[in-house]
């Protein structure tokens, strides 16, 4: 957890641990039967680390990050943000969803969706807002765009409206459900980018959960990988990878690759994955 | 292969033009469609004035409307249109402040869903209408009766709509206000309700129709003015034309209430359309 403070560039890093204590998540089905999602995970993120969540597809992921962000309250356990339970709707905590197309408000233009994210909470004269929206906008080079409609725009614009409007709101830590795993291939090698340079400038607490091995390294400063359902922690890694990362550069370079195959034989050397026939 | 990409032209190229010949035919059937309008009006007419039915309660169509044009202009009917709109408007306006708050409120809250849901679900098969005279015991023969019975017609479709609205609400919009730190009532005011309001407005244009119906029986039942009242009295007083006449008006004033229903509608929801016509789906 040292590591972190090694690679810190621009502003310190703001706010508080999050602390997630001995998570465990039940669910309980209509017919009485439940289903375990989450089995005792314990994890601490320092303030301005930027942490990466791999685990299989249906593990519990987005359950994970859905009670980490106080929209789902865990069967035991506690998350905590500095001294303060996580509770109920936490403030300093956004999420930044995984149905990006679904999670703008139709039919709010993109500045007035960016604009809700904060004009609800902090008293502030309509320029102000509107400067403040623009901003954001500007920072994702969408300002062009500000009065049109989400729908109006490409999937790989929609999600840069919906981290600028994640962004707009400040927070302190930003929880991010696989938000690049629906636009193609190079518009995610673009977002990234634009993560990294975000994160950069603004110095938030950062926890990504993602099934893709490549994205996770390239991020973060550390990776968790989960097991199958019900989701525990088998094992946290340090990528120890230089900052500023560069988008061709470092994903060629033999410590992210060694990386990779660590990770991807973990996430596959386990009763039901591939492993073995790929020998 | 070769087959997959010859398929794939053949369908980029007809899906255009098959639109269009849609397109043509939608045209097509809506000229037809007045062309049935204008036959049924000269039949009518021909009916009339060949004698081919033999009635003094048979005007023609011509004279019908030289009747109206006459009633309107000579200030008889002016003041029993305005009454019947006026009378029309209040009773639909009550319908609706009181269905849009009780629909949100059976939608969003569980225990006013038990207590209320079931008395609705009880209330609505009943033919409007029939309400018409068990009122009369309680609430006399005033407007107070033409007002309730307005009132109650309008309710249903609109509480029914808005709780489909609020139910259909996409549960990822409440978990963007939640993120956010939005409040309860700014949730309500800025997600729920926007996200609500395309069902909303379609109960409203139901309902101002089934209103439209209500205001026209409870005056023809229960009548001292409006038009309604005028139908019935032309009818007693055996004067063809001027009933014909208040038909004809009635028809055109639902009709343009629909067509002005529907404008603003379409204004108030732009988003919807817009959408749709940009081939959102989601
Ligand atoms: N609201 C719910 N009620 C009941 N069971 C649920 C609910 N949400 C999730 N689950 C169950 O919890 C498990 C984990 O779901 P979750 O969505 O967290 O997985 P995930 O890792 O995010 O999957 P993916 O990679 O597909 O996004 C699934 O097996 C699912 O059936
Ligand atoms: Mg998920």
């Amino acid at each position: 957890m040292s590591v972190t403070a090694l690679h810190q560039v621009s502003p310190a890093p703001q706010g508080a641990r999050l602390s997630i204590d001995k998570i465990g998540k039940v669910f309980t089905g209509p017919s009485g039967g439940s289903v375990k999602a989450i089995d005792g995970v314990t994890l601490n993120v320092e303030p301005g680390e930027f942490l990466a969540i791999v685990g299989p597809s249906g593990c519990g992921k987005s359950t994970l990050l859905q009670v980490i962000a106080g929209l789902m309250s865990p069967s035991s356990g506690a998350v905590r943000l500095g001294a303060q339970d996580v509770t109920g709707e936490p403030a300093h905590m956004v999420y930044l969803f995984q149905q990006y197309g679904k999670s703008l408000l139709p039919w709010m233009s993109v500045a007035e969706n960016v604009m809700f994210s904060f004009r609800h909470r902090i008293v502030m004269t309509r320029s102000a807002a509107r400067a403040r929206c623009d901003e954001y906008l500007a920072m994702v080079g969408l300002l062009d765009f500000a009065d049109h409609y989400p729908w109006q725009l490409s999937g790989g614009m929609q999600q840069r409206v919906a981290i600028a409007r994640a962004l707009a709101a400040e927070p302190k830590v930003l929880l991010m459900d696989e938000p690049f795993s629906s636009v193609d291939a190079l518009t995610r090698l673009d977002l990234h980018a634009l993560i990294l340079d975000l994160w950069t400038a603004k110095r938030f607490t950062a926890v990504l959960v993602t099934h893709d091995v490549d994205e996770a390294i390239f991020l973060a400063d550390r990776v968790a990988v989960l097991t199958h359902r019900p989701a525990s922690i088998s094992e946290v890694i340090d990528t120890n990878l230089p900052r500023p990362r560069l988008s061709i550069e470092t994903r060629e370079s033999p410590n992210f690759l060694a990386l990779r195959h660590r990770l991807l034989a973990h996430l596959l050397a386990r009763p039901g994955g591939a492993a073995h026939d790929a020998r | 292969m070769t087959q997959l990409v010859a398929d794939n032209e053949t369908q980029g190229l007809s899906g255009p033009k098959r639109s269009v010949s849609i397109g043509v035919r939608v045209r097509n059937s809506r000229a037809s469609g007045v062309l049935l309008v204008v036959l049924i009006l000269c039949a009518w007419e021909l009916s009339a004035r060949t004698g081919f039915v033999q009635s003094t309660n048979w005007p023609p169509f011509s004279t019908v409307m030289a009747t109206l044009v006459v009633d309107v202009t000579d200030g008889e009917l002016l003041p029993l249109i305005l009454s019947t709109l006026w009378r029309l408007a209040r009773g639909y306006g009550i319908g609706f402040a009181i269905g849009i708050p009780l629909g949100f409120a059976i939608a969003l809250l569980r225990p006013v869903r038990l207590v209320v849901r079931p008395t609705i679900e009880l209330l609505r098969p009943i033919p409007i209408p029939a309400i018409i005279p068990p009122l009369i015991f309680l609430l006399g023969l005033g407007d107070s009766l033409k007002l309730s019975s307005i009132a109650f017609a309008t309710l249903f479709p609109v509480v029914l709509n808005t709780i489909a609205g609020v139910m259909a609400v996409e549960p990822i919009y409440d978990q963007v206000a939640k993120t956010f730190g939005v409040s309860r009532w700014t949730a309500l005011r800025r997600v729920v309700f926007p996200a609500a309001l395309p069902f909303v407005l379609a109960g409203l244009r139901t309902a101002l129709g089934l209103a439209v119906v209500v205001t026209v029986v409870a005056e023809m039942i229960v009548g001292q003015d409006g038009v309604g009242y005028y139908l019935v009295s032309m009818q007693f007083a055996m004067r063809a034309a001027d009933m014909y006449a208040a038909i004809v008006l009635l028809t055109l004033i639902a009709y343009l209430l629909n067509r002005a229903f529907i404008l603003a509608e379409g204004r108030i929801i732009r988003w919807t359309r817009l959408r749709e016509a940009s081939g959102d789906a989601s």
